[in-house]
């Protein structure tokens, strides 16, 4: 009897494998077919009759998914909503997503799969660094550009002074979002005396620290306290008793909201005065809902003015079809996929190294502000960062700020 | 002065959250000698039953509470009969029953990801935040609750097992299995229940978790910390969880507070290992030496 | 599928195999449960890779390195924590694992949290086959000398083995070595195939999958865990199509075959040719009769 296990799951899982490689063949024979049928004309960039496949990668479950789910949300509504308009380029476009559990490993396999088997003319994602350092060499392999979302290590793009070829991005990079913070609560609040708290096991938060540290002290603030947590870690009171002591004049929280909200609810119940303050891992309806009165007068750093129109109309059109509210990376979801459909406009054509040529001279407007790619970085220059102010329950937008220097 | 009474009173505050999850784990180590770690999953679960009697039911709060805390009593014994049984039929050795659970805590995890969705939910509002304030000192009024109601479960628990016939039926069955089966003590019935009581106490942690840290899928991550803490005290000894969960608490903060919150869990691991060293089986674990 | 797409997923295997051959020696044959292993490929992975950029060694070479470090470091830990019993030694190594992964995340040499891009890329399907073929056979001829004997008699009966005057704190110390070895080697490819390293790659997670798939594979078997690593590689890839119910459909098959099937796939068992033309004489003479 358990030889009949054994043997039955092993024969079970090698028909399975088999079953999926043969539909894939069988599927890639019927193409084939049809590009030999289809005249010889569009034969290049072609590969998938009409339809036009677009990936996205990133975190569908794990302690990402909150993003992730959003991210890709985005991008099927957006497809959704060009397929409805006509497609581009007279082409219906389909979107590709999968999950990589938050895991580098993971990642490369399924930019393997999107760039070989289901061969999408450009990646949109992942959602972190981690998982976008990684992929690099499987997009320069296929030649196929990738649209990082909210991937803010400088090192994404650009290593060792090298600009990778097929990595773009479209959030800003650590040191500029350390720095506008930093320049911010210096400058602009007249803030002498910071504490830090951090999560030692994320690259997001260490990269903000590192450059929010750095720029204050060089504005002649003092960093009265730098404190770490751990991924995963519920309770801050240990280390808020801490940085109570040290009685800072602001307390820099870059991470998530989920934490921002426990932390800064624990804070108060110290007796913790001091304004907080953050980044664009902050903006999301359940900080308010979590910790509402812990929050206010609270500053973060985002991408996008709330308040803008285009904004709002996104907002609502999410709303409308998930009957979820959207999370800061769907906004830079929603732009990385302009970016796609602006390149293909200005390329007029789907081969994916047309894309990438034309997304190193990106130029447009989207809703978390202008996009203009800097051909030595594959980064949005200069763009301007929104400082966002919480005054009782509401994110009221105080400036578009980029730190003087 | 202060800061040092303010960070025990941290410390205490953090054991107790700790506490509420090893006994759960201990009293299931007691009789099954296999650390479940589908518990965390169950916490989380109770946490998202509370919430959805709370805003959907509109369930008074004590009912909402007690209702949570038997759901997730129910389910506990239900990954019991279908991940466990079948390998307690056949006495499998504890590595299977461990695999087994990490499939269950994924398992559940990932279904509650795909079903109820990974976004947090948070209560609403029970009790104030507004903290009782001791001159300098501040104490969480949610902190307080937790304290007092951990107390509460472990001394019914207590009760329950030094003081009833059931009780006395599961300490002879964790003593030794088989002589008490042959003493005509239902081991069937006697895993059930240690598993719904193992199951009400995580249904009872989850709610009180979701309102202080909100609900989400991963929230039973944090049972990490309490089994590391049920082993400091000794797997299988119920006040051997509780001292060794009060104590990984305020150890933690001390280390956060007075030495460094970067190397936190690097100095609470070396010392759990140092102390293992010293006591192979925890401050007050029994000696399950060629246990059959 | 895309040949290109199924070469990923041999090397990914090829990998994961290295680590799960060393942790097969160490759970399947001797009979120890670690949750600490992805500790000893982040040592094996940051080693590896210092050895080759810092300080321009071939591949080999810093893979070697790589895994004798984290061999020696294994050697301390072993001291420490090996005559620890069931699950106390899991939580020793889980305690290992995570304060290995915090210190990488402080130290900012190495990138901290932040990773560690830029690492030449010199892993093809080719010499991870290479080295995994002479993994196997290295694994075979100690399973099959007086050593392995040794370790299965510490598996099966600790105070047995004692009595009959095998060192088992020698046979377990060089079990885990020899697994530590191997899982650098294996932290040693995921550098110089990913190109990136980063203390998230080696979680608590990654300890966990490597142990599922060691029991999944069957306990005490090397052509268990090769089976068992192709297979729980590629499903998850085959139900990449299921998106979110993907890790639900992973759990329930854990558990699926710890109940139906608790020796894992090849329990004790190996493939060979002379097996399995017996096997399929077997299955000729004795028709349906199964044997429960």
């Amino acid at each position: 009897m358990r030889k009949f296990w054994g043997i039955f799951l092993v024969l079970v899982l090698v028909v399975s494998i088999v079953a999926v490689g043969c539909g894939q063949k069988q599927e890639a024979a019927k193409e084939e077919q049809k590009t030999q049928e289809a005249p010889k004309e569009e034969a290049k960039q072609e590969t998938a009759g009409d339809v036009v496949k677009v990936g996205w990668i990133g975190s569908l479950t794990g302690d990402q998914a909150v993003w992730g789910q959003c991210e890709f949300n985005t991008v099927k509504m957006l497809v959704e909503e060009i397929n409805a308009q006509g497609g581009l380029l007279g082409k219906k476009l389909e979107a590709v997503g999968y999950d990589t559990r938050g895991d580098a490993m993971e990642a490369v396999n399924a930019v393997r799969r999107l760039t070989s088997q289901d061969k999408v003319v450009t990646i949109i994602g992942p959602n972190a660094s981690g998982q976008a350092i990684p992929i690099s060499t499987v997009l320069e392999e296929m030649k196929v550009p990738d649209i990082a979302t909210v991937a803010t290590n400088p090192k994404v793009t650009v290593v060792d002074g090298k600009t990778k070829p097929f990595n773009f991005r479209v959030c800003f990079i650590d040191p500029y979002q350390g720095a506008v913070a930093a320049g911010y609560a210096a400058d602009v609040l007249k803030f002498k005396k910071a504490a830090v708290l951090y999560d030692v096991a994320d690259d997001y938060s260490q990269g903000l620290t590192e450059f929010f540290i750095k720029t204050f002290t060089e504005k002649g603030g003092e960093i009265v306290a730098k404190e770490a947590f751990k991924s995963g870690d519920t309770d801050f009171r240990p280390q808020l008793s801490k940085i109570k002591t040290a009685n800072p004049d602001i307390i820099f929280m870059p991470y998530f909201f989920k934490e921002v909200a426990l932390s800064a609810n624990q804070a108060r119940e110290l007796g913790i005065n001091a304004v907080l303050m953050g980044g664009d891992g902050w903006p999301s309806e359940v900080l308010l809902e979590m910790a509402k009165d812990a929050v206010n007068g609270s500053y973060f750093v985002n991408h996008v003015d709330f308040d803008d129109p285009a904004v709002q109309d996104f907002k609502n059109r999410y709303m409308k079809k998930y009957d979820r509210k959207v999370e800061l990376n769907g906004y830079l979801a929603h732009d990385a996929f302009l970016m796609f459909v602006d390149a293909v406009k200005r390329a007029n054509s789907f081969d994916p190294v047309a894309i990438r040529d034309a997304l190193e001279t990106t130029k447009i407007q989207g809703i978390t502000g202008n996009i203009k790619i800097g051909k030595d970085t594959h980064n949005p220059e200069g763009k301007e960062a929104a400082i966002i102010k919480i005054v009782d329950g509401k994110y009221v937008f105080q400036q578009k700020y980029a730190p003087s220097n | 002065m202060i800061q040092f009474l303010q960070q025990m009173i941290n410390g205490l505050s953090i054991g107790s959250v700790y506490a509420l999850m090893a006994v759960g784990y201990s009293l299931v180590y007691s009789i099954m000698n296999f650390s479940n770690f589908a518990h965390g999953g169950i916490i989380m679960l109770g946490a998202y039953f509370g919430f959805f009697f709370l805003t959907l039911f509109n369930w008074p709060f004590a009912v909402a509470f007690l209702g949570a805390a038997i759901c997730a009593a129910a389910l506990a014994v239900l990954v019991e009969r279908v991940a466990y049984k079948p390998l307690r039929m056949r006495n499998a050795p504890f590595l299977y029953f461990i695999i087994s659970a990490m499939g269950a805590s994924m398992f559940i995890e990932n279904f509650v990801i795909a079903t109820i969705g990974p976004t947090f939910k948070t209560y609403p509002a029970v009790f104030s935040r507004e903290p009782f304030r001791l001159g300098p000192l501040f104490i969480g009024r949610l902190d307080t609750m937790m304290f007092v109601i951990s107390a509460i479960c472990l001394a019914a628990l207590i009760y329950f097992i030094d003081f009833t016939k059931m009780g006395k039926a599961i300490q002879a069955t964790a003593f030794n299995p088989r002589a008490s089966a042959l003493m005509g003590i239902n081991t069937d019935l006697i895993v059930i229940t240690v598993f719904a009581i193992g199951g009400f106490l995580a249904g009872i942690a989850g709610v009180l978790f979701g309102m202080k840290y909100t609900v989400y899928p991963q929230i039973g991550f944090i049972t990490i910390k309490s089994f590391i803490a049920a082993v400091f005290g000794g797997l299988g000894s119920l006040p051997g969880a509780v001292i060794g969960s009060v104590i990984l608490g305020i150890l933690e903060t001390l280390i956060s507070g007075y030495f460094s919150s970067q190397f936190r869990d690097l100095i609470s691991f070396s010392l759990l290992i140092i102390i293992l060293v010293f006591r192979p089986i925890g401050l007050m674990g029994k000696s399950t030496e060629e246990k059959a | 599928m895309d040949w290109f797409y199924i070469k990923g997923i041999l090397i990914l295997s090829g990998i994961n195999l290295m680590a799960v051959l060393g942790l097969s020696l160490l759970t399947g044959f001797t009979g120890l449960f670690s949750f600490g292993h992805a500790g000893f490929m982040a040592i094996g992975a940051y080693t590896a890779a210092t050895m080759g950029i810092k300080l321009g060694l071939p591949l080999i070479p810093s893979l070697l390195i790589g895994g004798l470090i984290s061999g020696v470091i294994s050697l301390f830990i072993g001291k420490l924590t090996l005559n620890l019993k069931g699950d106390y030694f899991c939580i020793a190594t889980l305690g290992f694992g995570e304060a290995i992964r915090l210190i990488l995340d402080n130290v900012q040499y190495f990138g901290g949290a932040r990773g560690w891009p830029g690492i030449p890329l010199k892993i093809d399907l080719w010499n991870v086959a290479i080295i995994n073929v002479v993994g196997i056979l290295i694994l075979i001829n100690l399973i099959n000398s007086r050593h392995g004997r040794n370790m299965i008699a510490v598996r099966e009966e600790e105070l047995a083995a004692k009595t009959i005057g095998i060192d088992t704190f020698k046979h377990k110390m060089i079990s885990l070595f020899i697994s530590a070895v191997y899982a650098g080697i294996a932290g040693g490819m995921v550098g110089y195939y990913t190109g990136f390293l980063q203390p998230k790659m080696f979680s608590m997670n990654k300890s966990t999958e490597l142990t599922i798939i060691v029991i999944f594979g069957g306990i005490g078997s090397i052509s268990g865990s090769v089976l068992g690593t192709l297979l729980l590689t590629a499903l998850p890839e085959i139900l990449r199509a299921f998106a979110l119910w993907r890790l639900v459909a992973y759990g329930a098959a854990v558990i699926f075959i710890m109940i139906s099937r608790p020796e894992g796939l090849m329990g004790g068992k190996e493939i060979t040719l002379k097996g399995f033309i017996r096997l399929l004489n077997i299955r000729k003479r004795s028709g349906k009769a199964a044997e429960g």
